[in-house]
């Protein structure tokens, strides 16, 4: 299954992005409510700038770097993770 | 005074509280080591400290973060100290905000300051403080810097009265000031209510629900999440004002995970990282000492005779002395030096950071059968002792992730079943030791794995998950601090030999020594515990190929502790004939039967039924009910019996084939 590339500018998932670029969170959708007020305290908020730094040998979960911290959420989240790459 | 200490995961709050306290709490370099609350008192004063789990907010997500807010929430301490990871203070200050929004006086501490500057980040603390109208005080934990100067502050009580900011957009501090008011709250509640918590649903009146939709029209989102994006907007405005990035390099932790992350290498490093524990725990010293202990033992026993009897002492007390006690608590003391390294390994591996590594790239394998990646930290903590990895569990969010691994924690051989699989292995495996103990590691995999798919099927039906966890830096070891951990496992070990082992000892000897008819003296075979082991011999015929009434009132005394298995091996020996010389149980009468073969099952059974009754109750506590712990134990021996069993069977008819 080959992903669609994300240029800098384009629009998709977090899931999306490869290791080494980074996006600007556009919004935050999960049908959980406890699981996505766990995601807003981590600080995936709106705005925020996330870059993918590690993925699991098996491609997920993966590890973001955002707010000065690495974070590790599995492809079920990252999917949910409307963004915008900025580089 | 009430002191409780409150931060982020892996922030080094235990760090600190060992070193107010005195006490050696257990540290780990993964989210979540803290699952319960543990209380001391700060040295040289009379301050009562409380130490946490680690929360991210203060809305739970885990039962461990669940104690947190309780305890801040309703026991109202006198003081919060906030303790903040200074390389992740960003995330960290979302906690602070929520804490300041309580009633109750914070300080904060501003942690792992050392790392920070080294990375070449700068935190403005005075700056900090004023704009936060908090106290704020810059220490190392792990380097033990300004930890007097936090006292100090705490004892003068020179601390700033918690002011609440305004640190929303106008309407939302409106709707909180309306809350508040009409429904006489403190602040924290009334965000709270707006934010439809759960806990205080229940309290919303008119005004609340009027004020949500007012906030909900505005920004087209839930409040929630208008709530969180306006506190972190504030946080990085306080974060331009006081810190200051000059260089930011690459860390080691980014060059480390290329090797230990990398697509290729990690499952096979993780592997050998594992196999090389257990080669070296069970392997290298374990020859060595076994049958160097062994024979003092054997020595000092006979010494003990010989001196006991030229005092004139009586027959029945030699014997209790000699082949009771010596012989039952000797047993399981033959085997400090390998639990010492094990313990060592252990201990090294859970404050690297490498455990959280383990648990991230596992996590898809380990998804797939039913378990999340936080699944293999209670197994790791496992393999030290049962009761503290099922504890661990409790950092698994899924509650049905959580209970099967709490199912599943016993299956890892703990060190207490090490004695079983040194002595076995030893006598039947002497070549390839090492290679058998890792045998038995790995089979405990395959247990747990065709567990977790039988328990995914009938007890527990697979649904989605999360798994949101940090991936902490790697640290060097505090020498320290591995070195009284060894110790005070080691000290455990050798309190149980001298309180349950050398009780069970006499138990066993006086159930040896006497007939039903409390005849002394009588023929073995006569005791009362060959009676008993008569009785329910059957059981076990099935996994031995004989019905040994002495192996199976062995293994039955496992629920006690493992480590008695052994002991109770060694008093039963020594009331045998010696058929063979050198080895104090193989070379008794009574176990001669063992074969190579008998002796893997025999292990195989010891290893996975039901573990001891410290581990029930834990998992009793854990699971929450009776019921569901039967079920467990019912589970664990039902398949101990079958798996060995079918070992034995299949052994047996290859023996006969070839």
């Amino acid at each position: 299954m080959n992903k669609k590339i994300l240029d800098v500018g384009g629009e998709g998932h977090l899931s999306d992005l490869m290791i080494g670029q980074k996006a600007v969170v556009l919004a935050l959708h999960n049908d959980n409510k406890a699981l996505r007020r766990r995601l807003l305290d981590m600080g995936i908020t709106k705005g925020v700038i996330v870059q993918v730094k590690k993925k699991a040998p098996m491609g997920d979960p993966v590890d973001i770097f955002l707010r000065g911290y690495e974070l590790c959420i599995r492809e079920t989240e990252t999917k949910n993770i409307d963004i915008r790459v900025v580089g | 005074m009430k002191i409780a200490l409150v931060g982020n995961q892996n922030s080094g709050k235990t760090t600190l509280f060992n070193l107010l306290t005195g006490s050696n709490q257990k540290i780990g370099n993964w989210p979540g080591v803290t699952i319960e609350r543990k209380i001391g008192i700060i040295r040289n004063t009379k301050y009562e400290l409380v130490d946490l789990p680690g929360i991210y907010s203060l809305s739970p997500y885990t039962v461990e973060e669940e104690i947190s807010r309780k305890y801040v929430f309703e026991e109202k301490p006198d003081l919060i100290i906030n303790i903040i990871d200074s390389t992740a203070i960003e995330r960290s200050l979302y906690l602070t905000t929520q804490l300041l929004e309580l009633d109750t006086r914070v300080i904060i501490a501003l942690n792992m300051a050392d790392i920070v500057e080294k990375k070449g980040i700068f935190i403005d603390v005075n700056k900090l403080s004023r704009l936060l109208n908090t106290t704020v005080i810059k220490i190392s934990a792990l380097k033990n810097t300004g930890i007097e100067h936090l006292i100090s502050h705490i004892r003068r009580n020179e601390i700033l009265d918690n002011v609440h900011n305004r640190i929303y957009a106008a309407l939302i501090e409106d709707a909180i000031e309306a809350v508040k008011i009409t429904m006489n709250h403190s602040r924290f509640v009334a965000i709270k209510m707006l934010e439809e918590d759960v806990m205080f649903t229940k309290y919303q009146n008119v005004t609340v629900k009027a004020k949500i939709k007012e906030i909900q029209e505005r920004y087209d989102s839930d409040v929630e999440e208008v709530i969180a994006n306006q506190r972190y907007n504030y946080i990085e405005e306080l974060k331009e004002n006081v810190v200051i990035t000059k260089t930011v390099k690459k860390s080691t932790t980014d060059k480390l995970d290329k090797i230990f992350l990398n697509k290729w290498l990690a499952i096979p490093i993780f592997a050998i990282i594992m196999t090389t524990i257990y080669m070296l725990a069970v392997g290298v010293v374990g020859n060595f000492t076994v049958d160097f202990v062994d024979t003092n033992i054997g020595l000092f026993g006979q010494w003990l005779g010989v001196r006991l009897e030229a005092i004139n002492t009586s027959t029945w007390l030699i014997s209790l002395i000699v082949d009771g006690i010596v012989a039952g608590v000797g047993a399981v003391l033959n085997f400090i030096p390998q639990l010492m390294i094990l313990f060592l390994l252990i201990a090294v591996l859970e404050v690297t950071g490498y455990m959280a590594r383990i648990a991230f790239f596992l996590d898809k394998i380990f998804r797939k059968i039913g378990l999340s990646g936080k699944s293999l930290i209670p197994f790791i903590v496992g393999s030290g002792c049962s009761v503290p990895g099922i504890m661990a569990c409790r950092t698994i969010e899924d509650e049905e992730e959580r209970k099967m691994t709490i199912f599943l924690t016993p299956f890892i051989p703990c060190s207490a079943k090490l004695p079983i699989i040194i002595v076995f292995s030893s006598f039947f495996f002497e070549k390839n030791q090492g290679f058998i103990a890792a045998s038995l590691y790995f089979l405990a995999i395959i247990v747990i794995v065709i567990s977790a798919l039988i328990l995914k099927k009938i007890l527990f039906k697979g649904k989605t998950s999360a798994y949101i966890s940090e991936l902490p830096e790697y640290k060097l070891p505090s020498a320290k601090y591995i070195f009284r951990d060894v110790f005070d496992k080691t000290w455990s070990f050798m309190k149980r030999a001298g309180s349950i082992i050398l009780l069970c000892s006499i138990i066993v000897w006086f159930m040896l020594s006497f007939s039903w008819t409390l005849e002394y003296g009588v023929d073995v075979e006569q005791s009362i515990l060959a009676g008993i082991g008569n009785a329910l011999a059957w059981i076990f015929y099935p996994i031995i190929g004989e019905y040994s009434w002495a192996a199976t009132v062995s293994a039955i005394q496992g629920l006690v502790a493992k480590e008695q298995v052994i002991s109770s091996m060694a008093i039963i020996a020594g009331f045998g004939e010696d058929v063979t010389t050198g080895t104090l149980i193989f070379g008794s009468s009574i176990f001669a039967f063992f074969t190579p073969l008998s002796a893997y099952t025999f292990m195989m059974f010891n290893l996975f039924s039901a573990p001891c009754f410290g581990a029930i109750g834990a998992m009793r506590r854990e699971l929450g009910s009776t019921k569901q712990m039967l079920k467990a134990i019912g589970f664990q021996t039902g398949l101990a019996l079958i798996f060995s069993a079918f070992v034995f069977g299949v052994g047996t008819l290859i023996g006969v084939i070839a």
